[in-house]
């Protein structure tokens, strides 16, 4: 055991334990609830960092394998078994990582039946399931060579496996091919939402090419992880000479990528200066460009340093590659801006975490790395002998305290998690509170039209009110109605509807018509005080305001009328029985059924409006038919300031006089 | 049920009324829309919502839905076959099949397939063109709600020809082009407008390309990939293995220091679990 070990197993244990929490919130809840996509926005993190950057970066299973096992070039060996590993838990964590992001997961298997040769989709998961495969029975042997599989069967398995490493092998670079390269061809059917910068024909070959270099760069940066953390020297005459292979093919990547673009005429747009342009010069760079010159000066890529620094670079700029494709330069409608929800991050990250740890438990128990100053005749005994019991240690030996410990750490983080897990995880109500605020004004135009179908107005910009000043055209005061600020306004005039209820003179009964309910000590309530959201019902009841003036306990029963009943919410007596000044006469409110339950809350913003004008202009249209046209009851009537033309300063959060609301 | 249905959507008569709408929802039984996050208002489309109006400058009013491509993007990308165009016409969402992967909604040109993402249980949703309605003789609900005459459902040859007519017989009403004759390769719902329809798809700009041959390009190059991919790996794998066998055969008999034949000296070393 060693601190450095420790502390990265307590940390990635931690992980864990938020994963956990959060697990469990994504399957109850479902996506809309753990994540922040929408439909402009339908693949997020779980897709391009799990799956897309995923697979890439496991992609050195089949390069290692193909220089070791093809190519012959032995001294690489004690790289394949580490590269198998990476591989094959990389994409176990891929297919984990597949069940959280599916909306139906338990329907993963359907493509096992449903065969569609046309859908690019089908290939990949046709081939990753397949290659899984062929990663587990490549990975089998060096499971099998631990001591407690001393049975007859395993060993006949263990030799069949052996002799079967050639076909393995190859199957595994073919799939490795086909599958890398597809996860390029899925955004061949997305011509008009990839920026053009990652959008190309070829996009499958610069997809396999960058996994092949990147697979290069991940061993590497593997090598150089276990030789920190367990403690053992780092090979770097053999990295190098995988860091000379790297810099080949980074280049190559980078060649043909600037070529394509070229090619095609989109280069300048690169170096146009815009978010997109600085973002591929800045991947390009980080991706491939800067650590290919790294890794081409020797010096470089002998030093431990230099190839720290190469090959992180290639692993963050491969992924901001699969990243940038998949999701930031992909469009999406201006208002869907996606960035993902932490839950999104921590279901990402338990996942790495916990494949983390069985790839630790795998390296302690298994012989995955060649632990010792490993010279070529290690190298060469190394893989055909299997394990002396004791140099590993036995699984029934460890002592209690690290599994005390971890679980400790993952339990208390779990805790920590549940603490602060959204409020709408644990209620379940997932309708997103959406606030109103008051009406603003804003002097226009009544325009006069010659049927009588409906009203317009016009709002010049304010300089040009008097050059508008034309004969049926006054200048009235018009209330802007829009509650949630999303700019689909209604333009309403207070006074011509007040003149039409009451008359020129004011006698305030027309007022009730519309408005009703006035809070506590208040004469003019505006709407937007109690209908407080755009969509959902607000509760406006105050029960303690109400048991204080019933005169305490034994006011219950003014209220909750039946003595014997538990007092709940359903046997009260309306409320209309004791506020009924509070509604005048004719008024349009509506009260709500009291199957509904709404009889104390006040409903959401939009029902209220609606409510209110749609009763009175269909009772209207109902008594007059001859006066009013069908136009009179449509949405459009109301519905009609033309936001894109007329209204444009009148953008959400512009500067009006805010009026004090209902006057 | 006649043969590939079509509507023709003539945006000039649309007055925004959203009598189609409503019908829609109570058709598909789709009940209240709710906005969520990433939603420009709750008029969007969405899981509640097939269909929407969408309100131009000048009191133009376009109506959004699923186009019923005659070679679908959608269909093409569904690993399971979710998604199927029917043998008439309309593309249709097969909710016993689907895996939830919502490719469907990345591959759509016009944005048009939406997700239930507030279900833990969640589903596609998109217009189906009210297939079991055609299936029992019925027109779309749409349609049928229309009180301006703004849809048109008939055969899609017999919708392209009444295109043409009205445009033939309304000089200067109409664009000189119905959105929907070849777009993406041509689709089933047909717009005659005054306007140019280019804001229904993405970047505002579709081709005539049908989508599915872009993936079709990448996806016939499969099998000569595993040939030759498979052949020259086994190939070379031959090759240097017996190469190697000879260097070490040269090398019994010449010497341990002859390395003729590798230009590296390390791979001269056996192989040894082949």
């Amino acid at each position: 055991m060693n601190s450095r070990l420790n502390i990265l197993k307590s940390i990635l244990w931690a992980i864990v334990g938020v994963w956990a929490v959060v697990s469990v919130a994504r399957f109850v809840r479902g996506l809309g609830a753990t994540t922040n996509l929408s439909d402009g926005a339908p693949w997020g993190l779980w897709i391009g960092f799990d799956v897309m950057a995923g697979v890439a970066l496991a992609a050195g299973g089949f390069v290692l394998a193909a220089i070791v096992y093809i190519f012959g070039l032995e001294r690489y060996r004690p790289f394949v078994r580490p590269a198998i590993l990476t591989a094959f838990l990389g994409y176990a964590a891929v297919a984990v990582g597949l069940l959280y992001d599916l909306g139906l997961p338990w329907h993963i298997w359907h493509p096992l039946i449903n065969w569609q040769h046309h859908s690019v989709l089908f290939e990949v998961a046709a081939c990753v399931m397949i290659y899984l495969t062929v990663l587990t029975l490549e990975f089998a042997p060096v499971i099998l060579e631990h001591p407690i599989f001393k049975h007859r069967i395993f060993k006949t398995v263990y030799n069949f496996l052996k002799k079967a490493t050639i076909p393995l092998v190859i199957a595994g670079i073919v799939l490795s091919t086909l599958h890398q390269s597809s996860l390029g061809s899925l955004f061949l059917i997305t011509p008009g939402r990839l920026h053009p910068l990652w959008y190309s024909p070829i996009i499958y070959v610069l997809f396999f090419v960058s996994a092949v270099g990147l697979g290069l760069m991940m061993v590497t940066l593997e090598s150089l992880l276990s030789g920190y953390f367990f403690r053992h020297k780092v090979d770097t005459s053999r990295l190098a000479g995988l860091g000379g292979a790297a810099a080949a093919v980074l280049s190559l990547y980078a060649l043909i990528r600037l070529g394509d673009l070229a090619w095609r005429g989109v280069l300048p747009q690169a170096f146009s200066g815009n978010w997109q342009g600085n973002l591929f010069l800045f991947e390009l760079g980080v991706s491939a460009i800067i650590p290919a010159f790294l890794l081409m000066a020797p010096r470089i890529r002998r030093s431990i340093g230099g190839l720290a620094a190469a090959s992180v670079l290639t692993v963050l700029g491969m992924i901001g590659y699969r990243l940038d494709t998949s999701i930031v330069a992909f469009l999406r409608p201006e208002e869907a801006a996606y960035f993902p929800h932490w839950m999104e991050f921590a279901i990402t990250l338990g996942i790495v975490a916990a494949f983390g740890l069985i790839f630790i438990f795998f390296v302690e128990h298994l012989r995955v790395f060649e632990h010792h100053d490993d010279d070529t005749a290690t190298a060469k005994r190394y893989f055909p002998i299997p394990v002396e019991a004791s140099s590993v240690r036995d699984f029934g030996q460890r002592s209690w305290r690290g599994p005390a410990w971890y679980s400790l750490v993952a339990i208390g983080t779990a805790a920590i998690t549940l603490v602060f897990l959204p409020e709408h995880i644990r209620s379940g109500d997932l309708h997103r509170a959406e606030s109103v605020s008051g009406v603003r004004t804003i002097e226009g135009l009544r325009l006069t039209r010659a049927s009588q179908e409906g009203t317009r107005f016009a709002v010049p910009a304010e300089d040009a009110m008097a050059q508008f000043a034309v004969p049926g055209a006054d200048p009235v005061l018009l209330m802007v109605i829009d509650g949630n600020r999303d700019g689909n306004l209604v333009l309403f005039d207070h006074e011509s509807h007040r003149v039409r209820e009451g008359g020129a003179g004011s006698s305030e009964k027309e007022c009730g018509v519309c408005h009703h309910m006035n809070k506590p000590f208040d004469r003019n309530t505006s709407c937007y005080e109690c209908h407080r959201d755009m969509y959902n019902p607000t509760m406006i009841f105050d029960h303690t305001s109400h048991t204080a003036a019933m005169g305490g306990n034994e006011g219950c029963v003014r209220c909750h009328r039946d003595p014997d009943a538990v007092k709940t919410a359903d046997n009260i007596r309306p409320c209309y029985d004791c506020h009924a000044d509070m509604v005048a006469d004719g008024s349009t409110m509506i009260q709500a059924p009291p199957k509904d339950g709404l009889r104390w809350q006040a409903p959401g913003y939009r029902d209220a409006m609606h409510g209110s004008c749609m009763a009175c202009h269909e009772k209207r249209m109902a008594a007059d038919p001859e006066y009013y046209s069908a136009q009179f009851v449509r949405c459009d009537n109301c519905h009609n300031a033309d936001y894109d033309t007329e209204l444009r300063h009148l953008s959400p959060y512009a500067t009006l006089s805010q009026a004090a609301g209902g006057e | 049920m006649i043969d590939s249905p079509s509507i023709l959507i003539d945006v000039t008569r649309c007055t925004g009324c959203e009598k189609c709408i409503d019908a829609c929802k109570e058709a598909n039984d789709l009940g209240h829309d709710c906005l969520r996050p990433g939603q420009r208002s709750v008029d969007a489309l969405s899981a509640s919502r097939f269909s929407t109006i969408l309100r131009k400058p000048d009191d133009t009013f376009v109506r959004q839905m699923c186009l019923h491509c005659l070679e679908p993007a959608c269909v093409s990308a569904c690993l399971v076959g979710a998604m199927k165009k029917t043998d008439a016409g309309p593309v249709i969402y097969d909710e016993d099949v689907c895996m939830g992967c919502r490719y469907c909604m990345l591959a759509c040109p016009y944005g048009i397939p939406r997700y239930e993402w507030d279900k833990p249980t969640p589903l596609v949703r998109k217009c189906t063109f009210c297939y079991d309605r055609l299936k029992q003789g019925q027109l779309p609900a749409c349609v049928e709600a229309c009180p301006e005459k703004a849809l048109t459902f008939g055969t899609r040859d017999e919708m392209l020809l009444e295109a043409k007519k009205r445009q033939r017989e309304n000089p200067g009403r109409y664009r000189d082009h119905v959105f929907g004759e070849r777009e993406a390769g041509g689709a089933s719902v047909l717009y005659l407008s005054n306007i140019s329809m280019n804001f229904l798809a993405w970047n505002n700009t579709v081709g005539d390309q049908p989508l599915p041959e872009l993936t079709w390009n990448s996806l016939k190059k499969v099998p000569p990939t595993i040939a030759v991919m498979g052949g020259v790996m086994t190939g070379i794998y031959w090759i240097i293995g017996r190469r190697m066998k000879r260097a070490v055969q040269n090398g019994e008999a010449d010497g341990p220091d002859s390395q003729a034949t590798d230009t590296t000296p390390e791979t001269t070393e056996m192989r040894d679990d082949s």
